[in-house]
């Protein structure tokens, strides 16, 4: 108990110790990324299109050294922070027909000082924040999903002295469509693109109707995103192309993404669900920052997540999601659910969680006896004779003389 | 043990999002003295670069005068700049730095007195190098750590001639 604490101890230390300060430039890119995590977030809840699900949280970094920011003029103490939310509701109009609503937000950046609302707004503060609604209808009958929205991409506070221009950008627009395990979902600003997903969700899961075993489990899913990227002016999009692939028993998964045309490899991650449900995980993983050649060019790192918080350290997520963070240990307080029905299941999941069912019978004898007892309405017994006798409680009877009671008669 | 574990739980909780800025300082009160035997011009935040300034003392600071006290959000660490009007070490100038790294005009590294370190006394010349009578600028640089809340700043002189810079 001791040892664990120590370690314990000795990993907050480190965590601090090794951390490297995130570059202004990661924090000019947070909305880009912010919206396309989001997009696929709504992607794979579209994956059912009905139920509902919620992802809360907020990153837990306790110190101002943990993730100081790196300016051009040197390196600033401070807090990283991301909030963020995730709610998706549906009802049924009919048997077959689902309708939903769905609202993501985050609110990502640096200050000075941490807060949960109000942000103290430093001279060297970058707040920014995402929000993607939309609506989306289901039909079972022939299983398709269709989903569209808008995003609006809000630049809080960029401080001049750091930061470079950027443009309030409030007006992009989604749209996603479903047939069976086929997704395509594309996302613009005016009337250029910024994202085109096709996925395809070969893996058979229970939990859309599939199967929980056998080879059609062991089926990947592949998905391919066209992003609009302008280097210098000119347009050099690429395409990422993910691929998720179970390796046993749909707990063990490897999620692995290439970059086409140009840098190859970017990231891989072994993924273990001790429940296939995901409430639970554990993950390794290895990302290709192309920054340097060669070994140093790849960043190592694992997590844990325990349904209500996650630890990463170095892991693909947090590095693309906390501004290039790494070398320290990130901690974040979240609740990530799904239900379709009754079952739950966490975010990407392939099969619900194991149902708990505690039914709860009300016990009569107890109920009746209890009521019994409040209203004091006395108790049986049975005389020598076998009768029933009943012994009145709470009645009072008064012996009066008949002059008394007939009063003014 | 229930409340022992909420009190816990609520002292982990304060100390994040919202009441850290209790604890810790988000912007340094910087005072300067200077203890050497010229005046101050001013003192500045510069970037790497050297492109981008900030000016954050802009008070001329005589020998053995302080400054007044100015409060900025400058926590971390950074690189300092403190301008001279002059520098008693020029007369002794036969070093000259060329090969620093100057796009507008060059600069000369004030030769250290006694030559144990390396001099850190810079003067940039509009005509080049061992022009005397044509200063644009008399300064030193250094990288501080500025741990936030009241902190002050000595500037002196020391034996090879060079500034030494003290943060208490």
């Amino acid at each position: 108990m001791k040892i664990s604490k120590i370690l314990l101890l000795l990993a907050m230390v480190a965590g601090v110790a090794f951390a490297d300060p995130i570059p202004t430039e990661a924090l000019t890119q947070s909305g880009l990324v912010m919206r396309d995590r989001q997009l696929r977030d709504i992607g794979l809840v579209m994956r059912g299109g009905r139920g509902g699900f919620v992802d809360i949280g907020y990153t837990y970094t306790p110190s101002s050294e943990q993730l100081q920011l790196k300016s051009k003029y040197g390196v600033h103490d401070g807090f990283a922070f991301r909030h963020h939310y995730g709610i998706f509701g549906s009802w049924a109009l009919d048997s077959v027909s689902h309708l939903g609503f769905l609202t993501w937000f985050d609110r990502v950046g640096w200050d000075s000082q941490d807060f949960f609302f109000f942000p103290h707004y430093g001279d060297f503060a970058h707040i920014s924040s995402s929000f993607t609604w939309g609506f989306s209808y289901t039909n079972t009958k022939y299983d398709v999903t269709a989903a569209l929205g808008l995003q609006h991409q809000n630049l809080e506070l960029a401080s001049h002295k750091v930061y470079p221009n950027e443009s309030d950008s409030l007006l992009f627009y989604w749209a996603h469509a479903r047939y069976k395990n086929v997704s395509l979902q594309a996302s613009f600003y005016r009337n250029t693109f910024q994202t085109i997903r096709l996925s395809l969700d070969l893996e058979s899961r229970s939990l859309y109707g599939g199967v929980s075993s056998g080879y059609k489990t062991f089926l990947p899913n592949l998905s391919a995103t066209i992003y609009r990227r302008k280097t210098n002016g000119d347009d050099d999009n690429f395409v990422r192309l993910n691929w998720e692939q179970n390796l046993y028993e749909q707990v063990l998964y490897a999620d692995v993404s290439f970059d086409f045309p140009d840098d190859g490899f970017r990231s891989a991650a072994l993924k273990f669900y001790p429940v296939p449900s995901r409430l639970l995980g554990i993950e390794a993983s290895c990302l290709r920052r192309q920054e340097r050649s060669g070994a140093k060019d790849l960043l190592w790192g694992g997590a844990i997540d325990l349904f209500f918080l996650r630890l990463g350290y170095n892991t693909v997520f947090d590095y693309e999601n906390m501004f290039h963070a790494k070398g320290t240990l990130i901690a974040e307080i979240k609740v990530s659910l799904g239900k379709i029905g009754r079952d739950h299941f966490g975010r990407g999941a392939s099969q619900p969680a194991p149902m708990v069912t505690t039914e709860r019978k009300p016990d009569l004898k107890k109920i009746l006896k209890a009521r019994a007892e409040q209203q004091n309405l006395g108790s049986t017994s049975i005389d020598a004779q076998g009768n029933k006798v009943i012994e009145a409680k709470g009645i009072r009877y008064e012996k009066v003389d008949g002059s008394a009671t007939q009063g003014g008669n | 043990m229930k409340y022992l574990r909420l009190f816990l739980c609520l002292v982990a909780f304060s100390l994040t999002a919202c009441m850290s800025h209790v604890f810790t300082d988000t912007t340094t009160r910087l005072q300067v003295e200077n203890k050497t035997d010229v005046t101050i011009l001013g003192v500045d935040i510069i970037s790497e670069d050297g492109k981008s300034v900030y000016t954050w003392i802009r008070d001329a600071v005589e020998p053995g005068e302080k400054s007044r006290v100015v409060e900025e959000d400058w926590v971390g660490s950074f690189k300092v700049r403190v301008r001279f009007d002059k520098w008693s070490g020029i007369a002794n100038a036969t070093y000259c730095a060329k090969e620093i790294d100057v796009e507008v005009r060059p600069k000369v590294m004030v030769q250290a007195l006694a030559k144990k370190s390396e001099p850190n006394v810079i003067i940039t010349d509009d005509y080049g190098c061992s022009q005397e009578g044509n200063l644009h600028m008399v300064y030193s640089e250094a990288t501080l750590d500025f741990e936030g809340g009241s902190q002050h700043l000595i500037v002196s002189q020391d034996e090879d001639g060079n500034v030494a810079f003290k943060l208490k």
